[in-house]
């Protein structure tokens, strides 16, 4: 059974078309992966599924349920939760309080199941070994601590699909790591990954699927072996081979 | 010393006001030029409750807090929600549009003579040589109550860290499933209360005027700006530094030689927007974080 559910999915600003008629599903447990060049509408996409964007055509079905016209904070209730390429984090609160208000906006049943919210932030800060900066504000930590603290944050608020643009940019190739195993942890646990990463052989090492996008439409989509074969990868990312 | 105990009490009085406004400029990053109006109606409702209606001054002061949250959630329905999503500087035009319209019906409710909240308190006492009235006393303890009041909630309960959220990082704070646009509504009413708290410390300590909305404002922005944007303990901390140097610009006999007349203290507040724009334009408190 289909998670997620795109039909027809268009957006533009004015004149400017930005996504045009995108369809695809994701099956629960699955990681896809979102690549294309910058200005494809990966995160225009994302906007769009995390309710930020209403589409000018289209729906999203969650659970065969239609949330097109839910909002964000709704969609998220429902457990749609986005970690954001430019960090969405709240520097100027503690790391504990970054999980506390994350764990105290979820539904009250959500919560009770949680049990002792201060406990659960303990564990989540260990998972993600920033233990020791509890009490420190999230702005003083460097780019890939807050990229580890923004996913091991969502992880712990129970969402089913995790919609994750770009966890690897700014993040150095040891954290990148930590980040890869957490996305991992995410599987095993039966969650559902969107991820737009433009780190092929990363994508390549942990996606089930590869979804192509190009000027605002899919272009391919595939097992990530067969989408790294293809020509119009190579032409979208190099563009077209002149002796061909 | 009287010099002093004049800008704590003038202080106290801009904090009140500026507190309030410092979340909604943090969150919303909009400028709501008819705050100065939401002053006065605070404290106009409040004096014709107490002294026209002859209810006892506790309800009258109620009745004056919930009027100012009243034409504050107005104010935003109106003349906010639906233009700061289209831009951010329409509710600059639209918030001084509603502040004149505010400013004819004050004057044509309660006309232009001062109106005064006689608070029946007894007289005051002389400390160090700087007089000081019960009502003053008064004034300044439930503003600094009200102030920790309101920083226990906004540093120690879930609904403060919301707030916070909202106000650093609204994006995220929606994808976490906060209810950020009810927040945005009850920071918006929460400046209304304040600043009709604020009306309410001018009509029991001075005498409420319909002239006097703009003068606020401008204070009330003064020491936002200066203390960085949504930084609420900056802002206060400012409204503070602008009583004060209002006080010794007025108070002091410079150079053994004049006294600058009253008049010149409210280009305190425009001075000291112009400076720190200058000077330090992220303010003076602004959050201290590493860049990504």
């Amino acid at each position: 059974m289909a998670l997620l559910s795109l039909s027809d999915i268009s957006f533009g600003i004015g004149q400017h078309q930005i996504l045009r008629n995108i369809a695809f599903d994701v099956a629960e447990g699955d990681i896809v992966g979102l690549i294309g060049p910058n200005g494809s509408g990966k995160t225009t996409l994302f906007n769009v599924l995390s309710g930020f964007l209403k589409p000018s055509s289209g729906a999203i079905l969650y659970r065969e349920g239609d949330i097109t016209a839910l909002s964000a904070a709704r969609r998220s209730r429902l457990g749609i939760g986005r970690v954001f390429q430019n960090f969405g984090i709240f520097r100027d609160m503690t790391l504990e309080e970054n999980v506390l208000v994350a764990l105290e906006a979820l539904p009250k049943d959500r919560r009770i199941q949680l049990g002792d919210l201060r406990t659960v932030v303990g564990e989540t800060l260990e998972m993600v070994g920033l233990s020791s900066h509890a009490k420190k504000k999230a702005g003083c930590l460097s780019g890939g601590q807050m990229r580890l603290l923004e996913i091991a944050r969502t992880l712990k608020s129970g969402k089913e699909l995790f919609l994750l643009d770009e966890p690897t940019a700014g993040v150095s190739p040891k954290m990148t790591g930590q980040v890869a195993d957490l996305i991992t942890a995410l599987k095993r646990e039966g969650k559902t990954v969107l991820i737009i990463e433009h780190d092929l052989p990363f994508i390549g090492s942990i996606c089930d699927r590869v979804i192509v996008m190009d000027v605002g439409q899919i272009v391919l989509q595939g097992t990530p072996g067969e989408v790294k074969k293809s020509k119009e990868l190579q032409e979208i990312y190099f563009g077209a081979d002149p002796t061909t | 010393m009287q010099l002093l105990v004049n800008a704590l009490i003038a202080g106290s009085l801009a904090a009140l006001i500026a507190g309030g406004l410092a979340l909604v400029y943090g969150v919303l990053g909009i400028f709501n030029m008819a705050l100065g109006q939401l002053v006065l109606i605070g404290g106009y409702a409040t004096w014709w409750l107490y002294q026209v209606a002859g209810l006892p001054l506790i309800v009258s002061i109620l009745g004056g807090l919930a009027t100012g949250a009243l034409c504050t959630w107005l104010t935003f329905e109106v003349f906010v929600n639906p233009f700061y999503r289209k831009h951010r500087f329409l509710p600059l035009v639209t918030t001084i549009a509603w502040s004149m319209i505010l400013d004819g019906l004050i004057l044509l409710l309660f006309e232009e003579r001062p109106r005064s909240i006689i608070s029946g308190l007894p007289e005051g006492f002389i400390l160090w040589g700087a007089h000081i009235s019960m009502q003053q006393c008064v004034l300044v303890s439930v503003t600094v109550c009200a102030l920790c009041a309101f920083g226990y909630v906004f540093h120690c309960t879930s609904l403060g860290r919301r707030l916070r959220a909202v106000v650093q990082n609204t994006h995220a704070s929606l994808s976490l499933g906060i209810n950020a646009p009810l927040l945005y509504r009850a920071i918006f009413i929460m400046s209304g209360v304040f600043a009709a708290g604020g009306g309410i410390f001018i009509g029991i300590d001075q005498n409420l005027s319909p002239t006097l909305g703009f003068t606020y404002t401008i204070k009330a922005y003064a020491a936002i700006i200066a203390g960085g944007k949504g930084n609420v303990w900056g802002a206060v901390l400012c409204a503070y530094i602008i009583a004060l140097l209002e006080q010794l610009l007025v108070g002091v006999h410079w150079f053994n030689a004049f006294y600058v007349p009253a008049g010149y203290q409210q280009t305190v507040a425009l001075l000291f927007i112009i400076g720190i724009l200058l000077l330090r334009p992220q303010g003076l408190f602004a959050h201290k974080v590493r860049s990504a």
